[in-house]
């Protein structure tokens, strides 16, 4: 056999790949477990940072919320050492 | 390139189903681009299987106006593969495959073992050259996608693939005396 017949033959061997019977369901099925893991886990704390990061609205909200809750705090410690 | 466009479209409007179709178009060139990076036929699948789940995930991120799916995909597990390849630490030397220039001359060299000796000398050519050669001339990619998964230019990639075929002709040469 010559050479290039070698050479060709041997990257037409290279180029011909056994791919597992299942792979295709395997990536799939670690896709809907995925899709399904980020249904389920919304209300778990990692997810929820998550969700809210995407939304700049979300975040704002959030912000604004903290924002809220720190004046009211401030608001009623001035009101107990003043009227109290 | 368009008909993957609508595949990619349906995908991120939430029609899962349709990665089936970018799965069972890229499942063979993928895994033999990895399985010739890393040479570890084991874990090629299960290497695949993360670059299939990453390119799902990240999905909403690829850019048509940037690059071609393929180029982008190719990129991705390109990345895997060196990453997979560091975390064996398979570039230490100690691990390198043997050069195939141990050989009786006096051996009868068959096809499975001249394959198996080709595959040796890819294996012992600079990491660059061999994943530029196994994409240009296995993959069948353009050089161009090749430049842009690489992050090289185009005379680099041409250089790369010439100095690697250079290589393996001249071990096939020497090979090939062998043979009978």
């Amino acid at each position: 056999m010559k050479s290039e017949e070698i050479y060709h033959a041997w990257k037409e061997q290279k180029s011909r790949v056994e791919v597992g019977a299942d792979f295709c369901d395997s990536v799939m099925d670690q896709i809907y477990r995925y899709e399904g893991g980020k249904k389920m886990s919304l209300f778990k704390s990692y997810r929820l940072i998550e969700v809210v990061s995407a939304y700049p609205v979300a975040k704002a909200a959030v912000i604004a919320a903290g924002a809220l809750i720190g004046l009211g705090r401030v608001a009623f410690m001035v009101h107990i050492l003043l009227f109290t | 390139m368009a008909l993957e466009t609508e595949v990619i479209r349906r995908i991120l409007e939430g029609d899962i189903e349709s990665f089936r179709f970018l799965l069972e178009r890229y499942e063979k060139p993928v895994i033999s681009m990895i399985r010739s990076i890393t040479d570890d036929r084991e874990s090629c699948e299960d290497i695949a299987q993360d670059v299939f789940f990453t390119v799902y995930k990240k999905l909403a991120s690829f850019d048509p106006a940037r690059s071609d799916f393929s180029t982008w995909l190719f990129t991705i597990a390109r990345n895997k593969s060196l990453n997979a390849l560091k975390k064996k630490r398979v570039f230490s030397a100690s691990e390198l495959p043997e050069r195939t220039d141990q050989t009786n001359p006096s051996d009868c060299l068959t096809q499975k073992e001249l394959f198996e000796r080709l595959d040796g000398e890819l294996q012992v050519l600079p990491s660059r050259q061999r994943r530029a050669f196994v994409m240009a001339e296995i993959e069948k990619l353009s050089y161009e996608q090749i430049a842009q998964i690489e992050g090289a230019r185009l005379g680099t990639i041409k250089s790369r693939i010439n100095r690697a075929k250079k290589k393996l002709r001249s071990a096939l040469a020497e090979l090939d005396g062998e043979a009978v």
